[in-house]
């Protein structure tokens, strides 16, 4: 059993599981953070952006005026921007037969690993995963096919070129695998390769595993998965959470009794308590509006957005800010909103038990409905009209390089009333900030990850018990900058399996047994022997037929009368049905016992002599060894048939037959 | 005694003395117990005044059928009447006593299993025991060896009870045996020889009960932990109490076994171990021979072997407050160990701690033992902190420095603490209850000397637990309170920069807007704290409040204060009205002119007093208008204090919550002193012409006369007036008090009724109904016509107005005081509510009336008695 390690990302897992003769694939996460080296996509034309000047190396010996930038001090490529894919060498794609995805955050690679690489296998998904899965990548493709930029930087990426370079272009890693974004046709394959499960469901992949999607609670739709064979199983454990929120709660019980646990998505904020992020959060927002400011809230469309919303619901009120507006602006603003009114049986059992009522799970529709949520595709068209301030936007991306994000960053970045506050934990907010700067706005760093932290995954794994933990290697050490925490870390007896980006490992666990039917006729004939209470054993003679990785015994088949044939003269011996085999023994021969028996039939010298496997027995009269082992007796005795015989019946005496 | 009581005492001793008759609750035998122990009180003989008590007792001890809660009523009983000799002399005489107190007779009928007539035995003999004669019946009956088997009873009350008996006993025992020691010389023969056998008696039982507790303090198995902190804790009693001969042969007779527990070192025994050998060592002077001993018990029980324990014997030693240079400064050592080790900062020297307390301390400290040791520990800093220097390993700065480096620790900042126990951090970390613990000392350690020029890093630190989202409430309350601590005890805030005040004023405004109202509420009260505090030095040198130097004073808090008035949750309004009250006191004092801020604040405060649902917010803004009108220089100059005033009374009167209530006639009763301040008593041998005397006495009348008159238009009046008739007892009786205040300065001068009329209107003719009322019950049905003819028949008193505000009646303020009779008003009001259920009458009746309830059940069915339970 393998591991075949495709992403160094702990939360934006690509892994390849070789189990039995199946290779699945699991997750396929797209590292997005490439972003933050490219200059952000303005929606309205910047003039500070258009004029920026291009980047010269001091010695004037590399020119790359036309692809990079300098901004705010920093270089940025002035391209469309790229991400990181999965790594794409290190198996052949084509000979993956499915891909199981575990959230909708999880899955933004998929059209660079079914398109192109000639996949034909399967990807399975929940419903809600599929379908605001599909919103998050209409949306990536929605901003990047607004602004479009014709040119491709990729002289930079040269290395001699990239070791010239300064800051952070220069530490850039796998800079050849970077890709732009897919185009919505590419999304429409992709997603159409995706069977839809619901939790607990069994699926069976080949006769030879069975596959089964467990809550999370991480996500609407977010799902852990079992991966199991009738003598082993192995758990996929990915962006899981146990805190209330809106997502059915985690199904913790199920991943017990594993041989491998396979562990990623923890919290990539272990220091930073959810709860206390809120209330930073709604407190900051409360401040900046009170101040006559406007708020600004980088994010993704589906997610945290329906908790802060919810949050905010209630302390609207508590805060006075009854009369300030919230935008929400996205390409799917409006779907992302209405989708997760639908998605009843995916959600928490509080907001279950609602959905039978007449108010809608979400308390965002009330908003909506009270006119204090509005919720537009852009920037461009009813918006603008209807624009007022101070006010709330909630808009993406969260790294602030493409999307609707850039023109409020423009437009309020200069008033020190006006507040950013980032709730998503997925960019270094200083990093995503560098090309505003300077910035007179406030900005405030509240990043909301729900994910287990240690605390809580170390309990879990007490709970479940599993044999072995693979994990990505930053969980088997303290942060870099903290490094004394040893509380934010995995401490596991035996130490979990790390595994990085390109990692091959072997599971340390071996098969050992497959599980074979035995055909109802056949079983039918056999006759069982008790050999000790409860235990009854029987002889089979069958064959062994395997098939689509089942096994099963079947009755030896009639050899066909044969033929009689003059030419053949040999005379056929009993045919094979008819010769009974042998009876088989079992049972020990007990010392004692036996040389009282070996006297009774006149035996007398015997010299016994202890060995590690049992006893030797001398019969030095008749110059005769008997060796007495666990697995075995053997008679030594030259030119003596009467006496080997009797002898042989002598043991054969202490010993059952079957 | 009531004549009444003493008729139906007969009755009732029947009722108790037939079996199976019910009670009417379970309080009512406590309850006649009580009452006869008031009557002993007064020196009445019980047998005297009650007769027929003697009676129910022998028929109770020699029927024995009764329900174990009888017959430990009765136990109890015949001790209160043994009590006194000749009590006890009658109770042998018809030799009740010798019954009652005879275990064996409960035992043989099968009565002395069930704990409450132990427990009855037990506080019987206790009462019963005051005298010699008792002493010696208690010998002879060979009492003592039940109550010592009393002991450790299963019952943890009866154990409890017997242990207090024993003490009480050897008590006694100590004492009737000194006293016949002195009495001897003037003595005959007679008493001589009683005295003799007193003092036998005495040194017998103390004898018994000291091998007692020397055999019971050995422990033989863990299983009888629980019996020897029950004896530790009666030794302790003892220990406390008894003079010293007595004290010097318990310490002589226990001390080996003492020394053996302690050298047991059994962890569950340390306190109570610990408070045995204080006791000890407080009552020992330095020549006695034992104190070298406790001394060295001491010396043992600070030096064990396992850390927790140490700690928990240093913190009893220092809250024990006794004093000894030695053992003191080795607490101190000890309890700032675990400091010393989580955090790096070495407080002690090197040499002082043994190596040994050390290296297990840093092993345990790594365990979850953790939180308790470090919050010991710093519980116990408060007493660190009133410790002579010689006493202290480190200045007190430094364990500042090591709190602060803690509390650094609990955010999972490990910058000052790289020598810390790594270990502990895991514990530590994001612990709150750490983190309040060591607020709690961070506080306490601000009154210490030469702490000042760590105010930066104090005010630092705790900004940073206030802006951190992952303080808890609780935390932050405990912050915000340290940091007045600080900056109220320093006299110069010129150290804090701009950043750090920057810093705060973020903080601040952020709390201000928090999610949970906790937060809130501490910002506010923090706010009007922070006014409170005197003035201080600023970076300028100048001398200004610490409000004004480090947030900028009203122009930040009162906006703030503004928006929190506003708040959803009813106790931050309330803390911001009080915060409010407190920022503007000082503007108020010097007689500042009003802002427009101030203005809008009243507007709110009357529309929070007429519309709030939550009493907390009204009561404040009561708080509020008397805070304001007491602290401003001249409340009649300020023409918007002159206008609400009557709004609030009004809207005082009309509210539901009886602390509004009270608050409000507080309002009233300023607005009282300050219409007739407290004349300068009269010279007594002043000479006054007849002349003068009648002008002076002219002036006096139309000076009060036009207080009256600005009282009445106030509303005050008219306030206490309605008050006095108000449902809640506390509110009515304060406006009793206040109006036989008025009357006493007004009624006397005022003479000449017909000039000096003053009405006064009230809001309606219930009023008159309810003082009818009041009228009606206090005084004699065939005066009660004439009573009320005199309060109406007088004419100008009471009129019904019929002006426009329609059913408003108008009285004559002096006439209505008059006719009121407000003293006997006050001494019905005095009386506690129940004063009528609760006489010992009633509760006779109420057991007999249960009784015959119980006689008849099928009598009246649904005519049940429905019980008083008071």
């Amino acid at each position: 059993m393998k591991l075949y390690c495709l992403s160094g990302h702990p939360t934006l897992p690509c892994n390849v599981l070789k189990f039995k003769s199946t290779t699945i694939m699991l997750d396929c996460g797209l590292d997005t953070t490439s972003v933050l080296n490219f200059l952000p996509l303005p929606l309205v034309h910047s003039p500070r952006l258009s004029k920026l000047p291009g980047w010269i190396s001091k010695d004037g010996s590399i020119n790359l005026e036309k692809e990079l930038k300098e901004c705010a001090g920093r270089v940025f490529v002035d391209a469309q921007p790229e991400f990181c894919l999965p790594e794409r060498e290190l198996l052949d794609l084509s000979t993956i037969d499915v891909i199981l995805i575990s959230n909708y955050h999880c899955m933004m690679a998929l059209p660079y690993i079914t398109e192109h690489t000639g996949f034909t296998g399967t990807v399975y998904a929940t419903e809600p995963t599929l379908q605001i899965g599909r919103l998050l990548m209409e949306e990536l493709v929605n901003f990047m096919e607004r602004v479009p930029k014709a040119q491709a930087a990729t002289c930079w990426k040269n290395k001699e070129v990239q070791r010239m370079l300064p800051g952070p272009l220069k530490d850039a890693v796998e800079v050849w695998t970077w890709k732009r974004c897919y185009s919505m046709q590419e999304v429409n394959s992709a997603l159409s390769k995706v069977q839809l499960v619901g939790y607990s469901q069994k699926v069976e992949l080949f006769g030879a595993v069975q596959i089964s999607p467990l809550s999370s609670g991480y996500s609407l739709g977010s799902s852990n998965w079992i991966i199991q064979s009738h003598h082993e199983k192995v758990s996929y454990v990915s962006g899981s959470s146990l805190l209330t929120t809106h997502p059915q709660p985690m199904d913790q019980s199920s991943l017990k009794n594993s041989d491998v646990l396979i562990l990623t998505g923890l919290t990539q904020m272990p220091t930073a308590n959810p709860d206390g992020m809120l209330g930073e959060f709604c407190s900051n927002l409360a401040m900046t509006i009170r101040a006559g400011g406007n708020v600004l809230v980088p994010c993704y469309s589906s997610g945290v957005i329906y908790d802060l919303l919810e949050c905010l619901y209630q302390f609207i009120e508590s805060a006075s800010l009854g009369t300030t507006p919230f935008y929400f602006i996205s390409p799917v603003a409006n779907s992302s909103l209405e989708f997760s009114q639908i998605f009843a049986e995916w959600l928490c059992h509080n907001k279950q038990t609602k959905v039978y009522l007449p108010e809608p799970p979400f308390p965002h529709a009330e908003l909506i409905q009270t006119n204090k949520l509005k919720h537009y595709p852009s920037i461009h068209g009813d918006f603008s009209s209807e624009f007022r301030q101070p006010c709330v936007v909630f808009t993406g991306h969260p790294s602030l390089r493409f999307g609707d994000v850039v023109h409020f960053m423009e437009l309020w970045g200069k008033s020190s009333l006006n507040t950013v506050i980032f709730t998503e934990p997925d960019f270094s907010y200083l990093d995503a900030l560098a090309p505003y700067q300077p910035l007179a706005m406030k900005c405030v760093y509240c990043p909301i990850d729900t994910r287990l932290n240690f605390h809580q995954v170390s309990k879990l794994l007490k709970e479940v018990q599993p044999l072995h933990v693979v994990c990505p290697e930053q969980y088997t050490q303290p942060p870099v900058t903290q490094s004394h925490r040893s509380d934010l870390m995995l401490e596991l007896q035996p130490p979990p399996m790390p595994y990085r980006r390109c990692s091959v490992l072997s599971l340390p666990f071996r098969r050992r047994y497959e599980r074979v039917y035995i055909l109802p006729e056949l079983a039918n004939s056999l006759v069982p022997s008790e050999v000790k209470a409860g235990v009854s054993v029987a002889t089979v003679s069958a064959v062994l037929q395997s098939k689509d990785n089942k096994h099963t015994l079947q009755s030896v088949p009639k050899p066909p009368p044969v033929a009689p044939s003059k030419k053949r003269k040999r005379v056929i011996e009993e045919p094979p049905v008819t010769l009974s085999p042998k009876p088989l023994l079992s049972g020990a021969v007990p010392l004692e016992a036996f040389l009282a028996t070996l006297q009774k039939h006149g035996i007398t010298e015997v010299k016994v002599e202890e060995t590690a496997e049992g006893h030797i027995l001398h019969l030095q009269a008749e110059d005769t060894l008997i060796q007495l082992e666990e697995d075995g007796t053997h008679i030594v005795c030259d030119n003596n048939e009467p006496l080997r015989t009797t002898l042989r019946d002598l043991v054969l005496r202490f010993l059952q037959k079957l | 005694m009531d004549r009444e009581c003493v008729l139906i005492l007969p009755r009732v001793c029947e009722v108790l003395a037939a079996s199976g008759s019910s009670l009417p609750d379970d309080t009512s035998l406590e309850k006649l117990l009580d009452w006869f122990t008031t009557i002993t009180q007064t020196g009445v003989s019980l047998l005297e005044a009650c007769p027929c008590l003697l009676d129910f007792l022998s028929n109770i001890a020699f029927n024995s059928t009764s329900g174990p809660s009888i017959l430990s009523f009765s136990l109890k009983l015949a001790g209160l009447i043994g009590a006194s000799e000749d009590g006890f002399k009658v109770l042998e005489e018809c030799s009740v006593l010798g019954l009652v107190f005879d275990p064996r007779h409960w035992q043989e009928a099968g009565l002395w299993e069930d704990p409450c007539l132990r427990i009855g035995w037990i506080q019987g003999l206790k009462t019963i025991l005051q005298h010699s004669k008792a002493l010696r019946f208690f010998v002879q009956a060979g009492l003592i060896e039940p109550l010592l088997h009393l002991q450790t009873d299963s019952s943890l009350f009866v154990a409890s009870a017997a242990n207090q008996m024993l003490a009480h006993v050897l008590l006694l025992c100590e004492s009737l045996s000194s006293v016949g020691c002195n009495g001897t010389k003037e003595r005959d023969l007679e008493q001589n020889s009683l005295s003799m056998e007193t003092n036998q008696n005495s040194s017998g039982v103390i004898t018994k009960a000291l091998e007692y507790l020397n055999k019971c303090l050995v422990l033989k198995e863990t299983s009888q932990l629980s019996q020897s902190q029950q004896i530790l804790k009666l030794l302790t009693q003892l220990l406390v109490q008894v003079s010293t001969p007595l004290l010097d042969k318990l310490l002589l007779t226990v001390i080996d076994s003492v020394e053996e527990l302690v050298t047991k070192s059994c962890s569950q025994l340390t306190l109570p171990l610990m408070d045995v050998v204080l006791a000890a060592n407080s009552r020992l002077s330095d020549d006695h021979d034992p104190k070298q001993r406790i001394g060295r018990l001491l010396s043992l029980m600070l030096n064990r072997n396992n850390p927790v324990d140490v700690i928990q014997a240093a913190a009893a030693w220092l809250r024990s407050r006794q004093y000894d240079p030695v053992h003191t400064a080795h607490c101190a050592r000890v309890l700032l160990l675990p400091l010393d080790i989580v955090t790096g900062i070495s407080l002690l020297d090197e040499n002082s701690t043994a190596e040994e307390l050390r290296i297990l301390m840093t092993e345990q400290l790594k365990s979850k033992t953790c939180f308790s040791m470090i919050c010991v520990c710093l519980t116990n800093i408060p007493q660190i902190t009133l410790l002579a220097p010689d006493c202290l390993p480190c200045p007190q700065r430094r364990i500042v420095s090591a709190v602060l480096s803690l509390l650094k620790l609990c955010c999972g900042d490990t910058s000052s603490s790289s020598a810390g126990c790594v270990g502990a951090f895991r514990f530590v970390t994001g612990s709150s209850k750490v983190q309040k613990c060591s607020m709690e000392a961070l506080s306490a350690l601000s009154k210490s000397p030469e702490v000042e020029i760590l105010l930066p890093e104090v005010f630092k630190l705790l900004t940073e637990y206030l802006n951190s989202p992952s303080s808890d409430p609780s935390v932050l309350q405990k912050s915000y309170q340290a940091l007045i601590n600080w900056i109220g005890v320093c006299t110069d805030l010129s150290c804090i920069t701009g950043l750090l005040r920057e810093d705060l004023i973020q903080a601040v405004r952020k709390r201000a807007c928090d999610m949970r109202w906790e937060a809130r509420d501490s910002t506010v009260e923090f706010l009007g704290h922070l006014a409170e505090l005197q003035s201080c030095r600023t970076s300028t040198g100048e001398e200004r409040e610490p409000s004004n130097s480090l947030l900028g004073g009203c122009s930040f808090t009162v906006p703030l204060l503004k928006e929190a008035l506003q708040d959803l949750e009813s106790y931050v309004r309330a803390s911001s009205i009080s915060a409010l009250g407190q920022t503007l006191t000082l503007s108020w004092q010097q007689g500042a002119a009003l802002t427009q801020d101030q203005v809008e604040i009243v507007t709110r405060l009357q529309e929070i007093l007429s519309q709030d649902s939550e009493g907390f917010a009204r009561r404040a803004v009561v708080k509020y208008f008397i805070a304001w009108f007491s602290s401003c220089s001249s409340p009649t100059s300020c023409s918007l204090l002159v206008q609400s005033v009557p709004t609030v009374l009004s809207q005082g009167v009309a509210d539901l919550d009886w602390e509004v209530k009270l608050h409000t006639l507080e309002l009233a009763e300023l607005l009282l002193d300050q219409a007739f301040p407290n004349p300068a008593p009269p010279h007594p041998y002043a000479m006054m012409s007849d002349q003068s005397h009648r002008s002076h006495t002219q002036d006096k009348e139309s000076e009060l006369l036009s207080s009256l008159n600005s009282l009445v238009d106030r509303g005050v009046i008219s306030a206490l007036f309605c008050f006095l008739v108000d449902c809640d007892r506390p509110v009515a009786l304060k406006a009793c008090q206040l109006l036989l205040k008025l009357r006493h300065t007004v009624c006397p001068l005022m003479v000449s009724a017909a000039d000096t009329r003053v009405p006064c209107e009230l809001p309606g003719w219930t009023w008159v109904h309810e003082i009818r009322k009041i009228q009606g019950v206090n005084k004699d049905p065939h005066t009660q016509e004439g009573s009320h003819i005199g309060f109406e028949a007088r004419g100008e008193a009471v009129e019904e107005s019929t002006s426009a505000e329609g059913d408003s009646v108008c009285v004559s303020v002096c006439e209505v005081l008059r006719s009121l009779d407000l003293d006997e008003r006050l001494s019905i009001l005095t009386q506690s509510s129940d004063h009528i259920y609760n006489s010992p009458l009633s509760l006779l009746q109420d057991i007999i009336t249960a009784s015959t309830a119980n006689s008849h059940p099928n009598a009246e069915p649904g005519q049940e008695v429905i019980v008083d339970c008071y």
